[in-house]
């Protein structure tokens, strides 16, 4: 009997599943991107003098988006005319799953060799840039640069889901997305060489376990980054490809129903792994902590930046795609350059 | 070999636009389109050519005016515009007061100026939040619409209605202005006050809402004019022109007032007139509180007709003015009026033509929405698409007002 609770115990926190599946992957992060946009709703609220979510549930609404996601998951999914239908149905799939997929490389704490629930795994999760074992679903020593990789391909099917439902609306909004994603790409990739040169390394785990947060050590880095994740996952002011005034929902506008769901769910599970990823490598990450606890401390951090961002909808409207792209290239790029050499200069001198 | 230019002091007007063309049809049923279909010709993502298909919320009320009697039109002549419609009404009364010839009591006069002020707010508020919303700034949208709340609440107290008031009458008002009414109308100048900052600071000021609407829908003084822009549109191209100066009605002539003029003629002056406006609206009500003459509400002509014990019972305990019998279907002498009032939008002209009957033989509207669908065509053309829905809201262009 305690061999089957031994196994059960050791399957579930199989740091794999348990970073993908429970915490923060999937149950947890789609909780807290339900609680996200009902902290949204309830800010902007506050903000424009109105009560926000109310009746459902006893505390301030929160069961709110609970009720509105089953509701908008149960109406009928309307195929328009004219378009390839397995095509239109698997493509808003792509970009959530593409949003929430690089979280397997993102170590989110580390293993101590006794006393964690996860020591049982240190050896099979050793990561030997840190001589520790990490809590990740595939530890690697690029985790810095994989995450981003497999990111980056979340705008290529945003494209693809605005093709595929042949609407106009969606096919500007994929325009706006394909010239959006070089300017940030660029932004948030530069920023993190910049971070790798300074900290000698390609491993977020090591990143933090040097003990100097990323923003202490190279704030240039973190601002750029952090301006390339509101652009990246549609936050005000930057949520230019899903303008509702102008292209209705971008290239979610022909979706209705479990779609839509999976449609607009990508930006925000895009905005909660980017989050982590900032806590990890600009936040200070889980450290001095280690184990769960420590992985509670980077969701806590990551939360943080979830909530700004969204509440960034109640103080800014959204500039124009000109704008942004200037922005981002006439200013933020010099900026992006400067933490280069500030990183270079923060690398040689200071971290070892 | 040619010289490549430099991509570092390049400016953006300088870009080879590869040419991209198709068309969208904005509206009816799109969030950034309002009660009408724009027919938007895109050349990448500068609009070539942006046409109004107007006419989706048309209401025939010049055709109707033609078979109702003259009190009945009145609910319907401000239907087009229900969140401007003191002045919708207001223009209508002028004229047929114009082929009846009345004289209206001071204190009535005083009263529609009121009424008419507290209506610019309201809806220059509305305007205001559409524009807001138009550029994703979810908070000047709420604010908008919250702080109209305010003054729609003023103008229940005094109309009885929120927005579809219906509060002149030939030869005066509907009811009279109570010491309760005027304390609510203080309180809310005090508030409006305090917002005006935190509108600046969030709204007006804030960089993103600047980059949105500076230089964009640049309208010069001389197209202003020769494209037939009227009122805050106008006035934010640098003319100074305001029916309520030039040929001032109700009591504008004895009330001391500023008519805000922007040179820019881009969207930002235009909403910076607006605001403007908004506070010089609070005077004028500061003004008319201070200064209403005492007397009657309606033309002695028509308050007499009113039975004494309907007087007694409406009048003198609750202010309110029991319709005579007369008005249910009045023949007005033959002839035709011109009246012309500043609205919230812009100069709003009504051509009156009476036949001895009790029914108009012509009514003519020319609304200030009307107006501006040249306007908008005009400013669209070579616009970025974004910019679309800035000009739109910033023209405060309204649909059903343009279709009647």
């Amino acid at each position: 009997m305690m061999d089957i609770l031994q196994d059960i115990k050791y399957v579930i926190f199989y740091p794999s599943f348990f970073v993908m599946i429970i915490f923060p992957g999937l149950i947890a992060g789609g909780l807290f991107v339900l609680f996200a946009i009902w902290f949204e709703r309830k800010i902007a609220a506050r903000v424009q003098m109105r009560v926000g979510p109310y009746y459902v549930s006893r505390f301030g609404g929160i069961a709110q988006l609970l009720a509105d996601a089953i509701r908008v998951a149960l109406q009928e999914i309307i195929i328009p005319a004219g378009v390839n239908p397995t095509l239109y149905v698997i493509a808003p799939i792509f970009p959530l799953l593409f949003a929430f997929l690089p979280l397997a490389f993102l170590p989110i704490g580390v293993i101590p060799e006794q006393g964690s629930v996860f020591s049982a795994y240190y050896h099979s999760f050793f990561d030997p840039g840190v001589n520790m074992g990490v809590i990740a679903a595939l530890p690697t020593e690029y985790s810095l640069i994989a995450v981003l990789a497999v990111e980056a391909a979340y705008p290529i099917f945003i494209i693809l889901q605005a093709w595929a439902t042949n609407n106009r609306f969606a096919l500007v909004g994929a325009v706006r997305e394909a010239y959006l994603s070089v300017a940030y790409d660029v932004l948030i990739l530069m920023s993190v060489i910049a971070t790798a040169v300074e900290y000698h390394t390609l491993d977020v785990a090591k990143v933090v376990q040097s003990g100097i947060p990323g923003i202490v050590a190279n704030p240039l880095a973190a601002f750029v980054f952090f301006v390339g994740l509101i652009m990246a996952t549609s936050r005000f002011p930057f949520e230019i490809v899903e303008a509702e005034s102008e292209l209705v929902t971008g290239p979610a506008t022909e979706y209705s129903g479990l779609l839509f769901l999976l449609a607009m769910g990508g930006s925000y599970f895009g905005t909660y792994v980017y989050a982590l990823y900032f806590a990890a490598v600009f936040l200070g990450g889980w450290y001095p902590l280690s184990g769960f606890p420590g992985a509670v401390i980077l969701f806590l951090k990551a939360a943080v930046i979830v909530l700004f961002s969204v509440f960034l909808r109640s103080v800014y409207g959204r500039y124009r795609i000109d704008q942004a792209l200037r922005n981002s290239w006439r200013l933020l790029l010099p900026v992006a350059l400067a933490s280069i050499v500030l990183g270079i200069v923060g690398g040689w001198l200071w971290i070892r | 070999m040619t010289a490549q230019p430099n991509v570092f002091t390049m400016d953006a007007t300088q870009i080879d636009i590869v040419p991209i063309e198709g068309e969208l049809n904005v509206g009816p049923q799109h969030p950034g389109s309002g009660h009408l279909r724009i027919y938007v010709k895109l050349n990448g993502d500068i609009i070539e050519k942006a046409e109004l298909d107007v006419g989706y919320v048309h209401r025939s009320v010049e055709k109707l005016a033609e078979v109702r009697n003259y009190m009945h039109l009145i609910p319907l002549v401000e239907r087009p515009a229900i969140l401007d419609s003191i002045h919708m009404n207001l223009g209508y009364i002028l004229a047929l007061e114009k082929i009846m010839g009345v004289d209206v009591p001071d204190r009535a006069q005083y009263l529609r100026s009121l009424a008419a002020e507290i209506n610019r707010i309201a809806s220059h508020l509305y305007g205001t939040g559409i524009l807001a919303v138009f550029l994703g700034h979810s908070t000047g949208f709420m604010w908008g619409f919250g702080d109209r709340e305010v003054w729609v609440e003023v103008l229940q107290a005094l109309t009885g209605a929120r927005v579809t008031n219906s509060y002149i009458i030939p030869g005066g008002v509907r009811r009279d202005l109570t010491p309760t009414i005027k304390e609510m109308i203080e309180k809310a100048i005090r508030y409006q006050r305090k917002r005006i900052p935190e509108w600046k600071r969030i709204f007006l000021n804030n960089p993103n809402i600047r980059a949105r609407l500076e230089n964009v829908g640049v309208m010069s003084k001389e197209q202003a004019i020769a494209w037939g822009a009227v009122g805050p549109n106008l006035r934010g191209s640098g003319v100074y022109y305001d029916v309520r100066k030039f040929e001032p009605y109700a009591a504008y002539d004895r009330l001391d007032f500023e008519i805000p003029v922007y040179k820019e003629g881009d969207a930002y002056a235009r909403v910076h007139v607006r605001f403007n406006e908004i506070e010089e609206s609070m005077k004028i009500i500061e003004q008319i509180i201070k200064e209403i003459p005492q007397g009657n509400i309606l033309s002695d002509r028509f308050f007499k007709q009113i039975p004494p014990t309907r007087l007694k019972k409406h009048y003198e305990t609750h202010g309110k003015i029991v319709f005579p019998g007369y008005y249910a279907s009045f023949r007005p002498p033959k002839g035709e009026a011109i009246s012309r009032v500043e609205a919230a939008r812009g100069e709003l002209v009504y051509y009156l033509n009476s036949d001895g009957s009790p029914k108009p033989y012509r009514l003519r509207m020319v609304t200030p929405s009307y107006r501006t669908i040249y306007v908008f065509e005009q400013l669209a053309k070579g616009a970025r698409y974004a910019d679309l829905v800035a000009i739109y809201g910033s023209l405060d262009y309204f649909p059903p007002e343009a279709d009647r």
